[in-house]
């Protein structure tokens, strides 16, 4: 046990256990398909099998939320993914190497990335390649990249000047050793904060590109495209957007709180300063 | 970063909420009653014209808002799809069907001060060959010489027999233009048409203000505003805060509820020249097997296709002949919705295609209706939206690498594309052709005998589905008539408005 629970984290754990459970049920079953149009429930009320009613295709509001749930946590994952695997390892060099020039090099290109929003990276590549989730979760997770990088670096320039690691330096172990055997369990808890945050961005960023229709293709269940959807209807039957809407918040901040209960929960420092308190 | 990301996450809920707002008033409401010659009315469209010059730039926006209004042709196309008599008294045409001899009504000006004569009319119709710089100048490739036959007749000779001259003519293609009224058309027309122009802001809106020297009975309305907008929703909102009187257009019919009150609001639903086609690809398999069409046509519910994505407004029309054409017959009954007969047809087989759509609105509602129908019976679609225009016009309709697609055709009278087997339906029937050349050949009788033979024909090869004519809806304050219910001609047609 390395601290204690706090509010955020365990506010973000339920919201964001609420979305993983929602995806995983959703394997297994839905109230209804989510996909087959029914003109015979068109614009359906809540009730009556119909948990949240149903949207002007006759479709389960409630169905699609739960598959819609999984495309967020798939998008998630992969873009995350992609971030860290790229990411990291950038910045592990970059904080590691002696030659100045390749620190640089490595982060110069990580401004130049870093400069270019993920949305348009998204709508560039879905405009040449074909809009898509693949293309989606490839953009976003590109354009995570530097967030992780440099993350990466900053942690991994701190430990290197604890003793530890000169000690290690000083037996004669080789770089590569080195970083996986000491670097990185010790730059993980920086990077685990890291990634729960990114994956917020990740979620806000497919809804947003599904709304522009840049997203998960139709009929796939997405939360941004149900948003979309919604928004002629917006006045008339307010809740096919308040419920694609919540969702997206709630997943979002759950993953935010996820994240700031986290880097507390883990950092040595700051559970130190609450010691003494 | 932790603030930014929860601050962002209210964002998220708020998306859909930020597409309603903007919008915002504007100040061109017509204020108290006032004498009818200096009544005005503003009408919101969302497409502003490049320039007022149609004889050189393409898009739909400029003889939207002045054909008719300001230039005039020697024929109009009534609201029922009929050619009209505007600038042309009558006219004779000859037994060969070749020589068309219009009588030129007496004492009509142009809005610079001349007068319209047959002089005109040859020198409008030299313009196009000389002047015009657009493509479709070629559907009046068939005329070989206008001649003058006194100031009040003009006598026009075809090279063969075409029933659509008369038709062509109404279009902006007919436009007569003053000899000396062409040096500056980008900016100033010069039309003998009841309204002139009278003020342009660009970005905003065109005035037009009524001709004192009209010809014909004058319009009702002394001043109409074309109000232009950027978004659907801020042309909704502007109706709903009284800053325009009139949506000459309604993007999204979900977006009618809005303007339900029958106290303050009255919505018009017409017909367009657009038939949205579920085209498939009858080059490649499967779908070169007609049986695996005639499946998919059984397969759709087309009446709940229209309910649930287009909220019921549209008109369920069979074939490619919207129901304003002469020759429209309902074809609705051809192909009913039968999930065993599909099935039937498909002999129990499965397939794998792609439905390649623009990324327009009707286009992803109506696929993802097709998609859920189709795969009843077996023919699994995957939804592919390509950015429009751009991409699709690039793979699907140049390059025919789609098995289906959906877009709504709109040019008037295209029914004819069905004829050229390298358009993207890549559809093939020597039959089909020979149909379409003895109805532009023969007699009118003749016309539309092999216009609905055409049309049937068409139907019955399942050549593609046609899922539904497009809806023309309009919304006008309460009080506000004469507008023209179908949008079946190249403008919107302001010369019958009036406000109580």
């Amino acid at each position: 046990m390395k601290g204690r629970l706090n509010a955020s984290l365990v506010s973000g754990a339920v919201l964001v256990g609420l979305v993983v459970a929602m995806a995983l049920v959703s394997f297994v079953w839905t109230p209804h398909d989510p996909v087959l149009v029914d003109a015979g429930n068109k614009l359906h009320g809540p009730g009556d099998g119909y948990l949240l009613g149903a949207d002007k295709f006759g479709r389960d509001t409630f169905s699609q939320l739960m598959v819609g749930a999984r495309t967020t946590l798939y998008v998630g994952i992969v873009a995350v993914g992609i971030a860290a695997l790229i990411g990291t390892p950038l910045g592990v060099i970059a904080g590691m190497t002696r030659w100045r020039w390749l620190s640089e090099l490595v982060m110069r290109a990580n401004d130049l990335v870093f400069a270019f929003p993920a949305l348009l990276l998204a709508v560039m590549l879905g405009a040449v390649y074909g809009a898509g989730t693949l293309t989606a979760m490839i953009a976003i997770g590109v354009a995570t990249v530097p967030a992780f990088a440099r993350v990466a670096r900053a942690a991994t320039m701190q430990v290197m000047v604890t003793d530890y690691i000169l000690a290690a330096r000083a037996a004669g172990r080789r770089r590569l050793p080195v970083a996986f055997r000491h670097v990185l369990p010790n730059i993980g808890s920086m990077l685990i904060v890291q990634a729960s945050v990114s994956f917020a961005i990740a979620i806000l960023a497919e809804a947003a590109l599904s709304f522009l229709g840049f997203g998960t293709r139709p009929p796939t269940p997405s939360w941004g495209r149900m948003l979309q959807e919604s928004q002629e209807l917006l006045f008339s039957t307010p809740r096919l957007a308040l419920w694609p809407g919540l969702a997206i918040a709630l997943a979002v901040l759950g993953f935010n709180l996820l994240g700031d209960g986290l880097r507390d929960y883990l950092d040595p420092k700051l559970r130190r300063i609450r010691a003494e308190r | 970063m932790r603030r930014i990301g929860t601050w962002i996450a209210a964002g998220g809920l708020l998306l859909s909420i930020a597409a309603c707002g903007g919008g915002g008033g504007s100040e061109t409401a017509g204020g108290e009653q006032q004498a009818p010659q200096a009544q005005t009315l503003s009408v919101g469209f969302v497409a502003e014209p490049a320039n007022l010059d149609f004889t050189s730039t393409e898009g739909a926006a400029i003889p939207q808002a002045l054909l008719v209004n300001v230039y005039e042709g020697l024929v109009k196309l009534d609201q029922d799809g009929k050619i009209v008599p505007l600038l042309a008294e009558k006219w004779e045409v000859s037994d060969d069907l070749k020589t068309y001899t219009f009588t030129l009504r007496p004492d009509v000006k142009f809005t610079n001060g001349a007068a319209f004569t047959a002089d005109d009319v040859v020198f409008s119709f030299e313009r196009l060959k000389s002047d015009w710089k657009l493509k479709i100048t070629s559907q009046l490739d068939v005329v070989e010489k206008v001649e003058k036959k006194d100031d009040a007749t003009a006598v026009v000779t075809l090279s063969k027999p075409s029933n659509s001259f008369l038709y062509t003519i109404a279009t902006r293609l007919g436009a007569m233009f003053s000899r000396t009224g062409v040096s500056d058309l980008a900016n100033t027309p010069v039309g003998t048409g009841p309204y002139k122009l009278g003020e342009w802001r660009r970005g905003d809106h065109i005035r037009l203000d009524s001709n004192d020297g009209y010809w014909g009975t004058k319009p009702q309305i002394g001043s109409v505003t074309l109000k232009y907008f950027k978004d659907a929703t801020a042309m909704n909102n502007a109706l709903l805060t009284g800053g325009i009187d009139v949506i000459s257009a309604v993007q999204a019919p979900e977006s009618l509820q809005q303007f339900a009150d029958p106290n303050r609001f009255e919505t018009i639903e017409g017909t367009t020249n657009g038939e949205v086609v579920l085209s498939m690809n009858n080059g490649r398999p499967p779908f070169d097997d007609k049986k695996v069409r005639q499946a998919v046509r059984h397969a759709i519910d087309h009446r709940a296709l229209l309910d649930t994505a287009w909220a019921g407004r549209g008109q369920l029309i069979g074939s490619m002949v919207p129901p304003t054409d002469p020759w429209y017959e309902d074809r609705t009954g051809d192909y009913p919705y039968d999930v065993a007969k599909a099935k039937e047809l498909l002999g129990g087989k499965t397939y794998d295609v792609k439905m390649r759509i623009p990324n327009l609105p009707y286009a992803v509602a109506s696929a993802q209706v097709v998609k859920s129908q189709l795969a009843q019976v077996g023919i699994n679609a995957e939804i592919e939206p390509l950015e429009f225009p751009a991409r699709w016009l690039d793979s699907v309709f140049t390059k025919a690498d789609y098995d289906l697609s959906i877009i709504n055709h709109v040019e008037p009278r295209d029914i004819r594309i069905f004829a050229d087997k390298s358009y993207y339906f890549r559809y093939d029937n020597p039959e089909f052709g020979k149909l379409l050349a003895a109805a532009d050949e023969g007699t009118e009788q003749e016309q539309t005998d092999n216009y609905k033979a055409a049309a049937k024909l068409l139907s019955e090869d399942a050549a593609a589905d046609f899922l539904f004519g497009f809806p023309n809806l309009i919304v006008a304050k309460k009080g506000v008539t004469g507008l023209p219910k179908n949008a079946i001609s190249e403008s919107f047609d302001f010369t019958g408005l009036a406000k109580q």
